[in-house]
């Protein structure tokens, strides 16, 4: 009997982790749809590169539709409810799908209306068309204050705001204006990174760097007539310029589905990434309340875990194998190095060496992602 | 801690590594009332000196730091803000 596999979402984790079940589970034994309704595919990480005018942004989108391997039904439509006591998933043309297996990878979303004139005062680089109005923004800087960061937790990517300060830096010194600016690093923690080694190295480059930060602030508001922005802990930071990551929250439909609180990321079993009791509802990438980055690295990983139990359990074999929280990701550290960080539940990452290589790394990644990650081959 | 004092809101963190349960004490301020108790369950050891930072830099009470068989208890009063 044909298995029907429903995947929710055509972002980084419903790609890839339908593209890795096609290839291990043959046609005749399960039927994969996937539902999403992304106009284009774009790799978020080159978003530390394209407002400084590093990369072409047109090498970092791709069409949904040219992603998924042969053998995948991909319908552009938006979900509505996912019913979960009646396998049913409903969408916005009133079509139902019906499935064995759900795979929820719905990712998250930006609320910058959870702090007024967010809108209007500052920029970020968290989508494209962020990162082309913050390219346009830059181009006109002469000099200043700029303050950037994290507004709140949690947010896609943790080192990206680190990575693009480092890029940034380089930036304005190309430009000559880099004596004229004060660079001013926000972090709702008490240090710049969520990670603890992680955090004292990055301290130590801004700290060479004459880069100051300013932990423990969790934006509150901002006041555009004094430009400047308030934290939830009673500081304030003038600014000329203002880079924030937006806040984040989960799908409005997985709250209005009863699947998660009104933040709207849902809870799953750390170690098989099920939601509550149902062993055929899986939950991926940065729809996932678990306590690891919400990144494409994770999604990877993950996915790798997913489809082979799912794989295994199509074919007849009972796994029980856990996800053990692996991840690996490369961040940029300045001065065209990076390093890579490998962590997983029980072992947080250490900030051992930054190389030119794993800058390399960085730098093709979007190549290796469109051409082999998202496709499932790695 | 004190019998007295009973939590309007208790976080179980447990299990969960740092930054996650003082990410988790923030989230549940954001939504609490002035005067509100909020208590954090941590295993982790680094969530007493990271909570207590930032309950502190916060302008809010620290009410204690408990330590129970197999974790950690924070608890603290929010005195800052609307009612």
């Amino acid at each position: 009997m044909s298995n029907r596999i429903l995947v929710l979402g055509d972002g980084a984790a419903g790609t890839i982790i339908s593209n890795k079940m096609r290839f291990l589970i043959p046609t005749e034994d399960a039927d994969i749809t996937v539902i999403g309704n992304s106009k284009i595919h774009y790799f978020k990480p080159d978003g530390i590169h394209i407002p400084l005018g590093m990369k072409r942004y047109q090498d970092s989108i791709k069409k949904p539709e040219f992603l998924f391997n042969h053998g995948i039904n991909y319908v552009k439509d938006t979900i509505s409810n996912i019913d979960i006591q009646n396998k049913k998933v409903t969408t916005k043309s009133g079509k139902e799908h019906t499935y064995d297996y759900l795979i929820i990878a719905t990712g998250d979303r930006f609320v910058p209306e959870e702090i007024p004139h967010f809108d209007s005062e500052a920029h970020h680089f968290y989508s494209l068309e962020g990162s082309l109005e913050l390219k346009k923004k830059l181009s006109g800087f002469k000099g200043g204050k700029i303050v950037i960061g994290p507004s709140s937790i949690p947010y896609q990517c943790p080192p990206a705001p680190y990575e693009f300060t480092f890029q940034l830096y380089r930036y304005l010194n190309k430009r000559g204006i880099l004596q004229d600016t004060e660079i001013h690093y926000i972090f709702p923690l008490n240090r710049v990174f969520t990670i603890e080694n992680v955090a004292v190295y990055i301290e130590k480059l801004f700290d060479e760097k004459n880069i100051q930060y300013h932990t423990m602030f969790n934006v509150e508001s901002i006041d555009s007539g004094a430009k400047k922005i308030n934290s939830l802990e009673g500081e304030e930071l003038p600014y000329d310029l203002l880079v924030l990551v937006p806040p984040h929250k989960g799908q409005e439909v997985i709250t209005k589905s009863g699947l998660a609180d009104e933040v709207g990321y849902i809870d799953v079993d750390k170690y098989k990434l099920t939601y509550g009791d149902y062993d055929n509802i899986f939950v991926i990438g940065d729809a996932t309340n678990l306590p690891i980055s919400k990144a494409g690295a994770t999604a990877h990983f993950e996915s790798e875990y997913v489809a082979s139990r799912i794989a295994s359990e199509i074919s007849g074999f009972v796994s029980d194998d856990k996800y053990d929280g692996s991840v690996a990701c490369t961040t940029v550290t300045g001065d065209e190095r990076a390093m890579t960080l490998y962590f997983s539940y029980n072992k947080p990452p250490r900030a051992v060496a930054q190389s030119k290589l794993d800058y390399l790394l960085k730098w093709t990644s979007a190549d290796t992602y469109f051409s082999a990650m998202l496709r499932g081959v790695m | 801690m004190d019998e007295k004092i009973k939590p309007t809101k208790i976080i179980d963190a447990r299990g969960s590594f740092c930054p996650g349960p003082l990410m988790e004490l923030i989230k549940a301020y954001k939504a609490a009332k002035l005067n509100d108790i909020i208590s954090v369950y941590s295993t982790d050891s680094g969530t007493k000196r990271d909570a207590s930072a930032w309950i502190k830099k916060s302008n809010n009470e620290l009410i204690g730091v408990f330590e129970h068989e197999g974790y950690y208890e924070i608890v603290m009063k929010k005195t800052k803000g609307e009612k």
